[in-house]
């Protein structure tokens, strides 16, 4: 990892789905595992999450969607990322995912799905294996 | 008194000899630093007080519980012999939760559960478009559309779901319960304007709407403007109810919703009886008589955990908490609206079950019930031990979950004694401990100017993200356990799976086309409908919305016959009230 600077994550809320007790937590528990996070707020369209991400510079994105609606907008993050050159930001997806839904995101060009139950320690270590590779 | 302070002190010297020489040598025996057990003798409430405290089933201050015995266990028994299911409704009740795709898909449903048995009205869930007061073709409901709930634009979809309830289901026979909270008023309105087009006077109308803005901001997120114009537009739901809709309950708090967000159980309940207060005292204010608004209050349960002693403390405090409240501060003298009036009592909340070994949240969902039967409500076992997997409820686990309510009820014979902790050592102190708690909280909320200043200073919607973050941390370092997740959850452990067989109680082939065929229908809606008509109402609601006396259901009824779409009156009122700001962490 680079010393100079922190590893950075965007936790985004993708869609109209308020429930963002995941979102927060897991917020919180990289920014004391020593990541630097930028959390959106709720109700961010696609356009707005990857724009964030390019213009913050971040090394990881990580989406929560507990409505349902996971497929369709991690496509469209996924699209309108590649529209602005961002693709290769490693994208992860947290909430209530039904287990058949995993492979197809990871399909997509999702880097890690986590569901309920997930260490945050999990979730940074992933993060780090990933972002050191990079 | 005398001789009881006398006891007393006899037990608080004999209890101190059984420290020394009972307790502490095991203590020591075992190594440990203190006890793991906890055990409650009279000291605990040395000046305990049953009528005030307690009291009797039924009566203020209502710590025994609202009623000697409820509505469904007089008929318990008959109900078995009959082979009644409790969803069935009977037409004294909404039926069970649901919504989803297009209006048609729903309506659908709903008489695929009628010609099941179902006699009771509609409990909709809205699609999350509907909920934050969006069309469907809006760029903010992509992927969304009919998907938590049923996709309601206009006043056309609201109708399509009714063409399930006439003749015997019509809507002055069966109740209807509408979980919408930012537009509940427009959502109202459209319940009036199908009343007046099918020539039913308004004050046979029953239901629940959810109008409970508050906990949005502080919880589930779906408001859309800011805290003090939504409490205007509660206030008008309110004066409009009482003067148009005296059946209609005014609104369903929610403490739920709040503690499934993260927060404690004291926060819970402190936070659902500030916003509780604040909707009160938005009635007073408005110049209603307590007496007359407060028995429409209704709740729709507070949060629930796996620790049953304190849930059912939770309950007790949580009723006599309420009591006081509506009798003390606003003055009330109707014992009714005293009365935490929910359909759920304790209960464990859907965020204890696990997606580890997902029948494991049968077992949990037990210890709900049997908490709720012991506090004075239908020992519920909620939810079905598929809630996680997020695929909908099947009809399977919905079945294992009636049945094991009815195992508590008939064979464990749970609801058989009102509130049996009453008087217990143990069970009063920690409701004691509860209320004090939480009206310490209460009050600092107070302090704060009340439930609507809280929300706007951030203080409850970041005090819920510390406190989940809190519990989560407790997880990880083992400081709480949740098996199969922090705790035997290694490769000993059998992990058991689960199939489900029965079809789902939902399409997935129509849930996958709703968001297509909706958006023909509406743009089909805008062809066809009065432009000048929808012009004309929008420009008369945004005159009065400017007017902070004005009461704009009236407005809102005329916007719905009109075939306004939900979002047109809405940004109307967006315009006038701005938005909300989201809480920054």
């Amino acid at each position: 990892m680079n010393s100079e600077r922190k590893t950075r994550v965007l936790i985004a809320k993708p869609g109209l789905d308020g429930h963002d007790r995941g979102a927060r937590v897991v917020a919180y528990g990289l920014r004391d595992a020593g990541f630097e996070v930028i959390y959106t707020g709720l109700r961010q369209t696609p356009e707005q999450i990857a724009t964030a991400a390019v213009q913050e510079d971040v090394d990881v994105i990580g989406l929560s969607v507990l409505s349902g609606a996971h497929l369709a907008l991690t496509r469209k993050v996924i699209e309108k990322l590649r529209e602005q050159d961002a693709a290769e930001i490693p994208l992860l997806v947290g909430g209530l995912i039904p287990e058949a839904d995993k492979a197809a995101l990871k399909e997509m060009g999702v880097a890690e799905v986590f569901t309920a139950g997930t260490p945050i320690s999990s979730i940074a270590s992933f993060i780090k294996s990933r972002v050191a590779n990079a | 008194m005398k001789e009881t302070h006398d006891d007393i002190e006899r037990i608080a010297k004999a209890e101190e000899q059984w420290r020394q020489e009972v307790l502490g040598p095991r203590v020591k025996r075992f190594n440990l630093e203190k006890s793991p057990t906890r055990f409650y003798t009279p000291t605990a409430e040395p000046d305990f007080d049953f009528l005030k405290q307690v009291g009797f089933p039924g009566q203020y201050p209502f710590t025994a519980g609202n009623q000697p015995f409820d509505f469904w266990r007089a008929y318990a028994e008959a109900g078995a012999r009959m082979g009644m299911r409790p969803e069935s409704g009977g037409g004294g009740a909404a039926g069970r939760y649901s919504g989803y795709g297009t209006a048609e898909d729903y309506r659908d449903y709903l008489l695929r559960m009628q010609s099941l048995g179902n006699r009771g009205g509609p409990n909709v869930a809205f699609d999350l478009v509907t909920q934050c007061g969006y069309d469907s073709d809006s760029p903010f409901a992509a992927g969304e559309v009919g998907r938590v709930g049923v996709a309601v634009d206009s006043f056309r979809d609201f109708e399509v779901i009714y063409e399930a309830f006439t003749g015997d289901h019509d809507i002055d026979k069966v109740p209807s319960n509408f979980t919408i909270n930012a537009p509940a008023a427009v959502i109202i309105a459209m319940y009036v304007a199908l009343a007046d087009k099918r020539g039913i006077p308004l004050e046979k109308l029953r239901g629940t709407p959810q109008n409970d803005i508050l906990k949005e901001f502080i919880a589930r997120g779906t408001y859309i403007y800011p805290p003090r114009p939504s409490m205007r537009l509660f206030r008008d739901t309110l004066v409009f109810c009482r003067r148009h809709l005296p059946k209609l309950n005014v609104n369903s708090i929610g403490g739920y919703h709040i503690r499934e967000a993260g927060a404690t159980r004291i926060q819970d309940l402190a936070f659902s009886l500030a916003n509780g207060c604040a909707y009160l005292q938005t009635g007073v204010d408005a110049g209603l008589d307590i007496d007359d608004f407060a028995p429409m209050f209704t709740f729709n349960a507070f949060g629930g955990s796996m620790e049953i002693y304190h849930e059912i403390a939770f309950q007790r405090a949580a009723r006599r908490m309420w009591a006081r409240l509506v009798k003390e501060r606003f003055g009330a003298k109707d014992p009714h609206g005293m009365m935490i009036r929910q359909p759920i009592t304790a209960h464990v909340g859907c965020t204890s079950t696990t997606l580890q070994r997902p029948l494991n949240n049968l077992a949990r969902a037990v210890v709900g019930g049997i908490a709720a039967g012991m506090c004075g409500g239908l020992p519920a076992a909620y939810p079905p031990f598929d809630e996680p997997l997020g695929l909908g409820h099947s009809l399977e686990a919905i079945q294992l979950q009636m049945d094991a309510t009815r195992i508590l009820i008939f064979e464990a014979k749970v609801a058989d004694v009102v509130d049996p902790w009453a008087g217990s050592y143990f069970m009063e102190s920690l409701t004691d401990e509860t209320e004090a708690a939480a009206q310490a909280e209460l009050d600092k909320i107070d302090g704060m100017g009340g439930a609507v200043a809280a929300i706007e200073n951030g203080y409850m919607p970041r005090a819920v993200a510390k406190s989940a973050y809190e519990r989560q941390k407790r997880l990880e370092n083992q400081e709480e356990f949740v098996v199969g997740v922090n705790c035997f959850n290694r490769d000993n452990e059998i992990d058991v799976s689960v199939q489900r067989v029965v079809d789902e109680l939902y399409n997935p082939l129509q849930m996958a086309t709703a968001e297509e065929r909706q958006l023909v229908k509406l743009a089909l809606l805008r062809r066809e409908r009065n432009g000048k008509a929808v012009a004309r109402a929008l420009a008369a609601l945004e005159v009065h919305a400017k007017d902070e006396d004005a009461n704009l259901m009236p407005d809102l009824i005329e916007c719905v016959k009109s075939e306004a779409t939900l979002q047109e009156i809405c940004d109307v009122l967006r315009g006038v009230f701005g938005e909300a700001e989201p809480v920054k962490i």
